[in-house]
């Protein structure tokens, strides 16, 4: 459905996206995960249409889009990171609005207006005006805009940024229900476990290179080890970190240190033999599952959050 | 303290990291400081620009031709006599009906008529026509002021003639004669001195004397008054009923639709910041659609902006806009337009709204100044002058003035109509092949 190939584009001596290709299936949840700078937004930017890339193309059932052709954008929902609502009008002002570009009018525009205020729960606060919202609020009605003409693909720029627990849940929700009526969705994040929860299938980003892609099990599945170990971070684990630099990649988190073993690691009992052996205790260390996030680390050896 | 010190010093890095607030800060008053010194003071590189008035001498005086020379040569006055007709090589005399004609139609703002009768024989004053249009009064009061400086420069020469008329208007032809010849036997008699010398002395008139004196009084003001008479005849704008409002209501009018108008424009940046621009983009909506609708949308406002505050000064200050109401709307609308276009300038070639504002503050108070909206450009020095028509402030309140104070004809203002216009063609074709360019959105 949607078809990404060879895009390169660049901004003075920056190379943003550098020879990217997808292939994204109807009514697939694919998401794009990588940390900011990444090139998620510029992909996004050419995708829809608003920048132009240097090599490349990218096509929507065999249709090429370009920066002139602006119909072929009526197949594609997008969802900017900013909230891109003029706040100073209402929610049924600015949906009235952006209905109107995309054609829709009279009964046609009203009963889409409360379909998708409907969807996102905020049929009561239509008449109020955006500026008076919560963030979570306005990030509901940023997504009820890209749904007014009932396209074919939605794009999401990180729309969930800035956003409470309880909206976030509710933006799941929508755009999981909305993927289950058979709308092909990508999702651009930097949380890897908005990716893991939502997607079921990811490319991973990182300066302007697609650097894997495939469904989650497909990811973790590049990893030698499918577990990590996690160290407690305290004053003593602290200085004695160094001394088990040997034992494979080790990573610094807000509360723990993360190890992900080498070879000659493999089996646990090696691992925690050593661990006591530096008096790195059993109540210090806990070992869980990989995550995207170890896929990250083991790719690019940086965090995503570096 | 130490505390105090450095917060201070934050707040100077930031302020001299703030471009617009240092050019409203210092760049705005004292080019403003440049513009008003000029006006006011005289100082600042240069004379002030001379004020165009006709001269028709229809006396064959000798006293008309030596004023009239004096006056050619006036510091703050030029005299024009001669004018080119259309289809013609040759400059002709204006006569005084073509210098009323003149004024009237606004081509000058007045003419001074020496007549044939300027000083007869027997006259023992200095008579002259004023015909003036006071569409700018203070004007009118300098042109005036300025010729009679200039004329009484003239007097000490014509004194003695005026004395020698006076006296023989107050005690007679006769009696004057029989009283120096008298005189002139009297000295001779017991002085032994030349009746003839004594008679020459009694004739001459020492006139210095009345203008070495510091004190002017009234008598010496009345007395002068008597020697030189203006006969003043407005010749537009008689039946105004506020002439003062409708003298400056285009100018104020004019600068406050440039700032409102700045200010719809430069909202791109807004909406740029907030990402709507972007989503309209994203959506089926071009750059050019995004453009034309700001375009219109802005010059609709400025229509309207503009038609308020007429109607207001029509409402609440009887200034009269429906004897020529529809080539005020002409004007509105390519003032309008030309100002939308000066606001897409600002737009397309800075970066922010803070950017825009500051330069846009900046040229519209200057453009303000220096086009007439706050004091007639004619205070100003000639340079000044010639770069006040580099603006479209002037040719909107130069338009405004016309179709206001004399009901001017559309003919009348068609150079400030056409030149408005090249104006909005210019700064549009190079904001839009800025916006083209992608340098703004």
């Amino acid at each position: 459905m949607l078809k990404i190939k060879n895009i390169t584009k660049s901004f003075d001596s920056i190379t943003a996206l550098d020879n990217i290709s997808l292939n994204i299936e109807k009514g697939e949840f694919f998401g794009l995960l990588g940390p900011n700078g990444a090139g998620k937004t510029t992909l996004i930017n050419t995708i829809i249409g608003y920048l132009e890339p240097e090599l490349g193309e990218v096509s929507i059932d065999g249709e090429v889009i370009t920066v002139e052709n602006t119909q072929l954008r009526k197949k594609i929902g997008y969802v900017p990171q900013d909230i891109a609502l003029y706040l100073e009008l209402s929610a049924y002002q600015n949906l009235k609005l952006f209905g109107r570009i995309f054609n829709l009018s009279g009964n046609e525009l009203e009963n889409k207006i409360n379909e998708v205020m409907e969807l996102v729960q905020l049929s009561d606060r239509k008449k109020d005006t955006v500026k008076d919202f919560s963030g979570g609020m306005k990030r509901r009605i940023n997504l009820a805009v890209s749904l007014l003409h009932n396209p074919d693909i939605i794009l999401c720029d990180e729309p969930t940024v800035g956003v409470d627990p309880q909206s976030r849940n509710a933006i799941f929700e929508m755009l999981h229900n909305l993927n289950r009526e058979g709308k092909t969705i990508l999702y651009t994040t930097h949380y890897m476990e908005e990716a893991e929860r939502l997607c079921s299938r990811l490319a991973i980003i990182d300066n302007g290179k697609i650097i894997a892609q495939g469904t989650l099990v497909d990811l973790i599945n590049m990893l030698e080890q499918k577990e990590t170990i996690k160290i407690q971070k305290t004053a003593f684990t602290q200085d004695r970190i160094r001394s088990i630099s040997d034992m494979g990649i080790i990573s610094e988190h807000d509360f723990y240190y993360e190890l992900i073993v080498n070879e000659k690691f493999k089996q646990h009992s090696k691992t925690f033999i050593r661990l006591e052996e530096e008096e790195i205790h059993n109540e210090f260390v806990q070992v869980s599952r990989a995550t995207l996030e170890d896929v990250f680390l083991n790719l690019t050896g940086r965090s995503l959050r570096d | 303290m130490k505390n105090i010190y450095h917060l201070i010093v934050k707040d100077i890095v930031r302020f001299f990291n703030d471009k617009p607030a240092f050019i409203l800060t210092f760049i705005v008053p004292m080019l403003l400081i440049v513009i008003f010194g000029n006006v006011f003071s005289g100082k600042g590189g240069g004379p002030r620009g001379k004020t165009d008035i006709i001269l028709v001498n229809n006396s064959t005086s000798i006293v008309a031709d030596l004023i009239e020379s004096k006056l050619d040569t006036s510091k703050s006055l030029r005299m024009i006599k001669k004018y080119l007709p259309e289809n013609s090589n040759d400059s002709v005399f204006i006569d005084e009906e073509l210098a009323k004609e003149f004024v009237r139609t606004g081509k000058i703002m007045a003419a001074i008529v020496m007549p044939k009768d300027f000083f007869l024989d027997t006259s023992s004053a200095l008579k002259f026509k004023f015909y003036y249009d006071p569409k700018n009064e203070i004007e009118s009061a300098i042109v005036q002021g300025a010729m009679q400086q200039t004329i009484m420069t003239q007097i000490p020469k014509v004194m003695p003639i005026i004395m020698k008329r006076k006296a023989i208007n107050y005690i007679g032809g006769d009696s004057t004669a029989r009283f120096y010849r008298d005189m002139s036997r009297t000295v001779t008699k017991y002085f032994g001195v030349d009746s003839d010398s004594i008679m020459q002395n009694l004739t001459k008139v020492d006139s210095s004397s009345l203008f070495s004196s510091s004190s002017d009084t009234s008598a010496e003001v009345n007395f002068m008054g008597n020697i030189i008479q203006f006969e003043n005849e407005q010749l537009v704008g008689k039946e105004i009923t506020n002439p003062g409002l409708t003298r400056s209501v285009g100018g104020w009018a004019i600068m406050f639709l440039l700032f409102s108008i700045t200010g719809a424009a430069s909202s791109l940046f807004e909406e740029k910041q907030e990402g709507t621009l972007k989503r309209l983009l994203c959506m089926t909506v071009s750059r050019a659609d995004i453009l034309w609708s700001k375009y219109i949308y802005s010059t609709m406002l400025g229509v309207i902006q503009l038609l308020v505050l007429f109607v207001f000064s029509w409402a609440f200050f009887d200034i009269d806009i429906f004897s020529n109401f529809f080539n005020l709307m002409i004007i509105i609308i390519v003032s309008a337009m030309a100002a939308v276009s000066f606001a897409m300038l600002i737009t397309s070639t800075t970066k922010t709204a803070s950017q825009a504002n500051g330069v846009s503050t900046l040229l519209i108070l200057v453009m303000s100044a220096l086009g007439g909206s706050w004091f007639p450009i004619q205070f100003m020095p000639e340079w000044m002058q010639t770069g006040s028509k580099a603006t479209m402030t002037y040719w909107s309140v130069e338009a405004f003035l016309s179709v206001l104070w004399r009901n001017a004809p559309l003919s009348s203002v068609y150079t400030n109509i056409v030149v408005l216009l090249v104006f909005t063609v210019l700064l549009n074709t190079y904001s839009l092949v800025r916006f083209r360019n992608g340098r703004v959105f």
